[in-house]
């Protein structure tokens, strides 16, 4: 129980931060796109700005995710819901969280292979090629680890931004994610057993 | 098993897994992935969730999301609206349910200045429900009046669902929007119809306000009325380089949100307090309409896999037989009754790619589509047992304000919305006539 | 009973092509009827449009890994991570028309490059083909160089890198948001095909004018399948699938050469523009200096610039009607 809370305190307070961080990106984008206004009205329209605005909003709704489930945002159907007691929410909620759990596993899974292949790993498994890479790392230091990677993943436009930071950061707040939703887990074993949450 | 068998046990599933009460997105992005992972399994089922992430990233108009959503809140936050409101108060008070007409009024402005219908409601709530209910009006019509009046959020332009809708089905964003100024206030003045009978009939639930509470001087009034036009002002500084093409749209959103950050600031309203909340609600509700597009894609991308689209038109146009307008208006039954069981998000990212091109291939103008589209999810919005206006309610309304009032206080209202959406189906110039002259070159 | 032969489980495939179901219909689907009706039930492939099951950044690694059976498209657009990427869709000003491709290919050795290239990465590539040429559609009048100065234009990777330094903006987005970007003032306009393509899409109700100078004269474009899926498949398959995708280069042939002149001399929706010849002749130049930096990036991008080299002398060489 004692680990539970501190796993809780210590998750919660970790994505509390970076979500307070995210909220703010959204002026960042608001900038870039009115700097895309900008430009065009006085100078000649800049390449890149769209492709990055679309790059902080992913990192806005990603890394703010998991914040978002701490304001208790995410919309539930509450038809039958509404009525439960607290002790009955939160014993269909451990069970219904499974499933929320296995969704992101799996975006996770997809996110990890989509990342190997943008750092150039486009046969076998991801995991074996990111324990290579980290292999590398560790026993041959960063130039040990280039020499595993293959063709690194440029985006499909003139700009050719590389991919794989987007795509690192999309994995980690999908990981972020699971772990604010372990959390919740957690609470809700807290409430079963009647402890104040 | 058959993809038509599938398509209907995901379908079914996903109904049964909302009804757990489990967040919305989970819901949907779980059954998504367990049928790609069934399907297809390792040879590619598992990336198709991470895929619609990389999907939606593509999706540019998205960008505006945040921006109209900061925008009502900055609005509804920063209490600039009070002059609004009182400005209505003061013009409209001596009639018959007059507040209740300003109310709706009220709306019609600050539907204006934000793309969702949550601004209208923390700002009718808050604003012109306890002034009402303080002067003698009837509580169930005053509930449902500002439930039915914030819907109007995503009909008046700008609107997310329009944007939504336009990336779904291919079709410009700025028509779509002109496109629904007009049913806007058809529907706007079909409401403040309903107010002025029902007031007419039974006066005691729209009381007019006494003789000394209206007298005000000249000069006063005159400088409230003043106050209205500011979220003119803010819509044209938007919208009028929008539809002259000097911004795109995606611009014209991030000068919208600034537009509204300087409209507070010069006003003085600008605290730290309502910057925070505004910021923090912002990514918030961002955040709830991501995650959930996010799962509603790989829905759907599973969904297109099967042969969904084609299945659906077979079975309409071939199997039924039916004509265009027995389909559409089947169409539209068959979203009304979705949409009120279901997320209205979730609906336009699954349902909608597999009603519009059926819809463009019968040869309706898919512009004016949009605008009963839009009309259907503002009744989803409001109809039990799942609504985001009834859930905002429940969550802003006063004490005095019941579940049961405010379940009972919608149902004229969702009538006068479904008459509005026969008018439009009838008369489409009412939609298209706009977008037609401003785009007639 | 024993000898009895048992009905063979159809092979399914899943398809998906760069165009959007407008374009498809003629540059896809053809093929891909043609070898459903050939294969009697023993292969049936499903074929989806631009990103319909995966958005068109993320189709080659869906075809690396199965999630996809087969692809049509162009190394470039589709972010192809080999080093045949920056010559596929449009190398400026490498061909001149459509049979240039074929001949690049099956004569001058593209496709034995091309074929090495994507065995590396797990991919067996079939067949490239040529198509249209790369014109300007766009809502104002292009008649100079300085026109394009600031024009942001929906083009594809490597043509935008070229262009660029004409003051053109380049601009990526999901094929099938084009129109409507340019109603939104995301674009104003394209830089992509040629007028065919402009009608058939519903591009030329957006703009209003076209460039008959172009930056390329055939687009170059593949069909590849997932190399698990082609080994597995038997052998009469094989050629049933290759014959009709070799079938489907002649019908687009001919369905582009007969567009590009009838709409251009018939059509009533976009009013032609050219910038005249010694003008053009700067773009021309930059072409020249822009392949020396291509052929930089590596050993195989200098062979195949080589190869686009001589097969470029021959053609001036040979005059009329080659070299127009
Ligand atoms: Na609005
Ligand atoms: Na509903």
């Amino acid at each position: 129980m004692r680990l539970m809370r501190g796993y809780i305190r210590f998750v919660d307070l970790f994505n509390y931060g970076l979500g307070r961080v995210m909220m703010f990106a959204l002026f960042g984008l608001m900038g870039i796109l009115l700097w895309s206004t900008v430009s065009k009205v006085f100078y000649s329209p800049a390449m890149w700005t769209l492709e990055t605005a679309q790059f902080v909003m992913v990192a806005y709704y990603i890394l703010g995710g998991p914040y978002s489930i701490q304001l208790g945002s995410n919309v539930r159907m509450d038809l039958f819901y509404a009525e439960l007691s607290d002790h009955r929410k939160a014993c269909l909620d451990a069970l219904t969280v499974f499933c929320l759990i296995f969704y992101l596993g799996v975006l996770i899974w997809g996110g990890l292979a989509s990342l190997a292949y943008s750092l150039g790993n486009f046969m076998g498994s991801p995991f074996s090629f990111f324990a290579r890479l980290i292999g590398a790392f560790v026993t041959g230091g960063p130039d040990a680890a280039s020499e595993v990677l293959g063709y690194i993943e440029v985006s499909s436009s003139s700009w050719r931004p590389i991919m794989w930071p987007i795509k690192l950061i999309t994995c980690i707040g999908l990981f972020l994610m699971l772990l604010q939703v372990l959390s919740e887990f957690f609470k809700d074993i807290l409430r079963i057993r009647g402890e104040a949450v | 098993m058959s993809y038509e068998l599938i398509a209907l046990l995901m379908f079914s599933s996903m109904m049964l897994m909302l009804l757990t009460g489990q967040r919305v997105f989970g819901a949907i992005g779980f059954v998504a992935v367990v049928a790609a992972l069934c399907l297809w399994g390792d040879k590619g089922g598992f990336d198709l969730g991470y895929g619609a992430l990389m999907k939606l990233m593509k999706w540019y108009p998205m960008l505006t999301l945040p921006m109209f959503v900061f925008m009502g809140y900055v609005l509804s936050e920063s209490k600039i609206a009070d002059d609004l409101y009182r400005m209505f108060h003061v013009w409209m008070g001596g009639i018959r349910g007059g507040l209740a007409i300003g109310t709706i009024g009220l709306m019609v402005l600050v539907s204006a200045m934000n793309g969702l219908s949550v601004a209208g409601m923390a700002i009718g709530s808050t604003i012109a429900l306890p002034e009402l209910l303080k002067r003698g009006y009837d509580k169930k019509m005053v509930t449902g009046v500002i439930q039915a009046g914030s819907s109007l959020g995503i009909l008046v332009p700008p609107s997310v669902v329009l944007v939504l809708y336009a990336m779904i089905a291919r079709q410009p964003v700025g028509q779509l929007w002109l496109a629904g100024i007009g049913p806007g206030f058809l529907m706007a003045g079909m409401f403040i119809l309903y107010i002025v009978i029902r007031c007419a009939l039974n006066p005691s639930l729209g009381p007019a306000l006494s003789a000394e509470e209206r007298d005000i001087p000249r000069r006063e009034k005159m400088r409230l009325l003043w106050a209205g036009t500011l979220p003119l002002g803010i819509f044209m500084v938007m919208m009028v380089p929008f539809v002259m093409g000097y911004t795109s749209l995606v611009e014209a959103s991030a000068i919208g949100a600034l537009a509204a950050f300087v409209a507070a600031l010069l006003k003085g309203r600008m605290s730290w307090r309502v910057f925070e909340t505004a910021t923090r609600q912002t990514l918030a509700i961002s955040c709830m309409f991501m995650w959930i597009i996010l799962a509603a894609l790989a829905f759907g991308a599973v969904f297109d896999g099967l042969g969904a689209v084609k299945a659906i038109e077979s079975l309409f146009t071939e199997q039924l037989g039916l004509s265009p307008w027995v389909i559409l208006i089947l169409m539209q039954l068959s979203f009304l009754i979705m949409g009120s069981f279901l997320d209205d998000t979730a609906m336009l990212v699954i349902v909608a790619p597999l009603y519009v091109p059926l819809v463009g291939a019968l040869g309706f103008d898919l512009v004016w589509y949009g605008v009963l589209y839009t009309i259907t999810c503002q009744i989803a919005y409001m109809t039990p047992p799942f609504g985001y206006n009834l859930f905002l309610m429940r969550a802003m309304a006063p004490p005095e304000i019941t579940l049961r009032d405010i379940y009972g206080s919608i149902f004229p209202f969702v009538a006068v919305m479904i008459l509005a959406l026969i008018v439009v189906m009838v008369f489409p110039g009412i939609a298209t006539w706009l977008p037609n002259m401003v785009y007639a070159n | 009973a024993p000898g009895i032969l048992r009905a063979q489980e159809a092979i399914k495939w899943r398809f998906q092509t760069y165009a959007g179901s407008a374009l498809g219909q003629e540059v896809t689907k053809p093929a891909i009827d043609a070898i459903n009706a050939a294969a009697q039930g023993e292969l049936e492939i499903e074929l989806y449009y631009a990103d319909q099951i995966v958005p068109t950044g993320e189709l080659f690694q869906a075809l690396q890994r199965g999630t996809l059976d087969g692809v049509h498209s162009d190394d470039d657009s589709m972010a192809s991570p080999t080093p045949v990427r920056n010559f596929g869709g449009y190398f400026p000003l490498a061909t001149k028309h459509s049979l240039d491709v074929p001949v690049l290919f099956n004569q001058y050795g593209l496709a034995e490059i091309w074929e090495e290239e994507y065995a590396k990465v797990g991919v067996k590539w079939l067949s490239a083909a040529g198509q249209d040429p790369c014109n300007f559609n766009t809502v104002k009048p292009i008649t100079s160089l300085a026109d394009m100065d600031g024009l942001k234009l929906y083009t594809f990777p490597t043509a935008g890198r070229f262009l660029s330094q004409f003051g053109v903006v380049p601009v990526n987005i999901p094929y099938e948001d084009a129109q409507v970007a340019v109603q939104t003032g995301e674009l104003d306009g394209m830089a992509w095909s040629g007028i065919t393509e402009d009608y058939t899409v519903g591009w030329a109700d957006v703009t209003n004018y076209f460039l008959t100078n172009n930056i390329s004269g055939a687009w170059i474009g593949s069909f590849f399948v997932n190399q698990q899926r082609w080994a597995d498949l038997p052998e009469h398959l094989k050629v049933i699938v290759s014959s009709a995708i070799e079938a489907s280069h002649t019908y687009r042939n001919q369905w582009y050469w007969g567009g590009e002149a009838r709409l251009r001399a018939q059509g009533d929706k976009l009013e032609l523009t050219s910038i005249p010849q010694d003008e053009w002749k700067t773009v021309e130049d930059a072409a020249v200096k822009f392949w020396d930096e291509m052929a930089e990036e590596g050993e195989t991008a200098a062979k195949i610039v080589k190869i686009f080299r001589d097969y470029n002398d021959v053609v001036s060489k040979a005059g009329p009607p080659y070299t127009f």
